[in-house]
């Protein structure tokens, strides 16, 4: 019978399944983790010469024994190193021949052995499934062959339980798909570790607020000339004010992500109500220092000591240098886009203290408040987003709650400010 | 067990028979196959989703393995074999179930190097005429002349395998008869 050869090699080569020795993958696994080593070396270098403080981690790599959990199909061992057998995938009954190399013969892959033909199934076409182990000498019986031989044995049954195969294989290539597409996905975010490190330019506003009664905290001491309290019942509230500043984002691991940064934070509050008068008072009943030269003072009621006074409110304006520690954490998403939740605290240092009278007319620095701590600290909380543009930028944006403590002087934390701010930024990956 | 064991895991019986086609022996194939799945890992990022990822690796893998023969200097293609030869196909008279698989593997393997290339890649792995002359920087007709050259040896080797097996099926026949 005349045949393509294209077609007779194509055919026969469906035929061709190999079991791939021991030893490959520990030898891929070694070189890639020197691959990766070298990598984190050299990036640890370059940024140890660019910044202050160097938080990192090395790359845990998960490895699993794979020789141990494993399922594969083994070849038949016969005797040398170099001895194994080639099972085909069973149509028809086919025999089970040797296929060696002789290394004597230069290493020449040559046809040593052949049974004779066989129409009919022998014991040695039955191959099991089994946990891969050390030696080499345990026959597996395959179960898909087994079925097969099922059906030659019984035709009656042969088209349902030929339906129930297919099922079952099409649910496991479904579910080969997915893991394939998973390991690739993460293979892929692993990868993009080589741009470890990602500098955000930071901008954006945030509004300021106090967890305590809606006061200020100018007004604490009772004056002894002046029965009325200042400025504790008069309403304050936070204002919108601008954040400004860059982060530094570092990737420890796939979901993992170190942050710091130094931004400048500005707090707003502003007092309503209030008077400016010409009265100067003996003594100075709130925590506002006022400059030298200023000839007013604020005060609550209209009139003290029949001097002019004019309508105003207080603005108070605080800025902090502020050094943010944070850990970033991958919920959702994938390489292009995803969303982290955010977690940390921050060193803050007091930048500017500026206390402003504002009225219908003009504005003007008054003076400042005395009872501001120079170091204080907050606790951050929060959510970003990343989209990557590129391999190398990214856009970040992220939404953060932070509570400040250790802020005054004299008041306790439940006087202490808290921010809600949203800031975005285009990053650079490196 | 991480992506890249599990991806090895999946792929390595398929890519390792890739390898045993192009290379003259078992080392040399598992040589190929370490390499190949290193830069499968470098260059995952190349790999754009369009097609499957097996089909990927699997170029890959030609890849390296052409490289192993490159680097031993072994495919030598001459620009004389540009020349005209006969487009038609080549048949064998066998019956392709009496026919083994190691039988056909060690005649590919017996072949030169870079007809054992061309035969593989073209029919084989189902490269074009033009893929193949741009992995190898060849024209298309040296390709095609190498094609048809390969499979008209084969076609020779299968044919005298034939003829010794009557000639041994004949005197074993003689032989029986003579006893009887």
């Amino acid at each position: 019978m005349k045949i393509n050869i294209d077609k007779l090699f194509r055919n026969k080569i469906k035929e061709f399944k190999v079991t791939t020795p021991d030893g490959v993958w520990s030898a891929v696994e070694t070189k890639l983790k020197r691959r990766r080593m070298l990598r984190f070396f050299g990036v640890s270098f370059v940024s140890l010469m660019g910044f202050m403080f160097l938080f990192f981690q090395a790359e845990k790599i998960v490895t699993t024994d794979l020789q141990k959990n494993t399922t594969t199909k083994q070849l038949v061992k016969e005797d040398s190193a170099n001895k194994f057998s080639i099972v085909p995938e069973v149509k028809t009954p086919e025999k089970v021949s040797s296929f060696v190399s002789d290394k004597s013969k230069e290493g020449q892959l040559k046809l040593i052995s052949s049974p004779k033909n066989s129409s009919k199934l022998s014991s040695n076409f039955i191959i099991k499934e089994s946990i891969r182990e050390e030696s080499f000498q345990k026959v597996i019986t395959n179960t898909v062959v087994e079925k097969q031989l099922k059906k030659f044995d019984s035709p009656v049954n042969n088209l349902d339980s030929l339906k129930k195969i297919k099922k079952k294989d099409l649910k496991k290539k479904r579910k080969e798909l997915v893991k394939k597409n998973d390991a690739i996905d993460s293979i892929k975010f692993e990868k993009d570790k080589r741009k470890r490190w990602n500098i955000i330019p930071v901008l954006g506003v945030s509004n300021s607020g106090r967890f305590s009664k809606n006061t200020t905290t100018l007004g604490s001491q009772r004056a002894v000339t002046y029965p009325e309290k200042y400025f504790d019942d008069n309403q304050s509230s936070g204002l919108i004010s601008n954040i400004l500043g860059f982060n530094v984002v570092f990737r420890a691991t796939n979901r993992i992500s170190i942050q710091t940064g130094i931004i400048s934070k500005e707090l707003r509050f502003i007092t309503e109500g209030l008077f400016l008068t010409e009265f100067i008072p003996d003594v100075n009943p709130t925590n506002i220092v006022y400059n030298p030269g200023v000839e007013v003072r604020f005060t609550n009621t209209p009139e003290i000591g029949g001097a002019y006074s004019e309508s105003t409110s207080l603005t108070q304006t605080i800025v902090y240098m502020e050094m943010p520690f944070e850990l970033k954490y991958r919920m959702f998403g994938n390489l292009k886009f995803n969303t982290n939740f955010v977690g940390g605290f921050s060193f803050l240092y007091l930048n500017k203290n500026e206390i402003q009278a504002k009225s219908n007319l003009l504005s003007r620095s008054i003076g400042k408040a005395d009872n501001i701590l120079t170091t204080s600290l907050s606790v951050n909380l929060g959510l970003d987003i990343e989209y990557h543009l590129s391999k190398r930028l990214v856009f970040n944006s992220a939404f953060m709650f932070k509570k400040h403590y250790n802020t005054y002087l004299n008041y306790g934390n439940e006087a202490a400010p808290y921010t809600i701010g949203m800031h975005a930024g285009i990053g650079y990956k490196f | 067990m991480s992506a890249q064991a599990e991806i090895y895991k999946l792929f390595a019986d398929k890519l390792f028979r890739v390898c045993l086609k192009y290379s003259k022996n078992y080392q040399d194939a598992q040589d190929t196959l370490q390499d190949s799945f290193l830069m499968i890992f470098k260059d995952i990022k190349k790999f754009k989703h369009k097609g499957s990822f097996e089909g990927w690796a699997k170029r890959v893998t030609v890849n390296v393995a052409l490289q192993k023969f490159r680097d031993k200097s072994v495919l030598q293609f001459d620009a004389m074999e540009d020349s005209k030869f006969p487009e038609e196909d080549v048949f064998v008279d066998v019956d392709e179930k009496n026919i083994s698989l190691d039988f056909l593997l060690s005649l590919i393997k017996e072949l030169p190097p870079k007809y054992q290339v061309v035969f593989n890649l073209y029919v084989l792995d189902r490269y074009s005429h033009q893929e193949i002359s741009e992995l190898l920087k060849i024209s298309t007709g040296t390709s095609k002349s190498n094609l048809f050259r390969a499979r008209k040896l084969l076609q020779n080797k299968i044919n005298n395998s034939k003829i010794n097996n009557s000639k041994i099926n004949s005197y074993e026949n003689k032989h029986r008869q003579v006893i009887s």
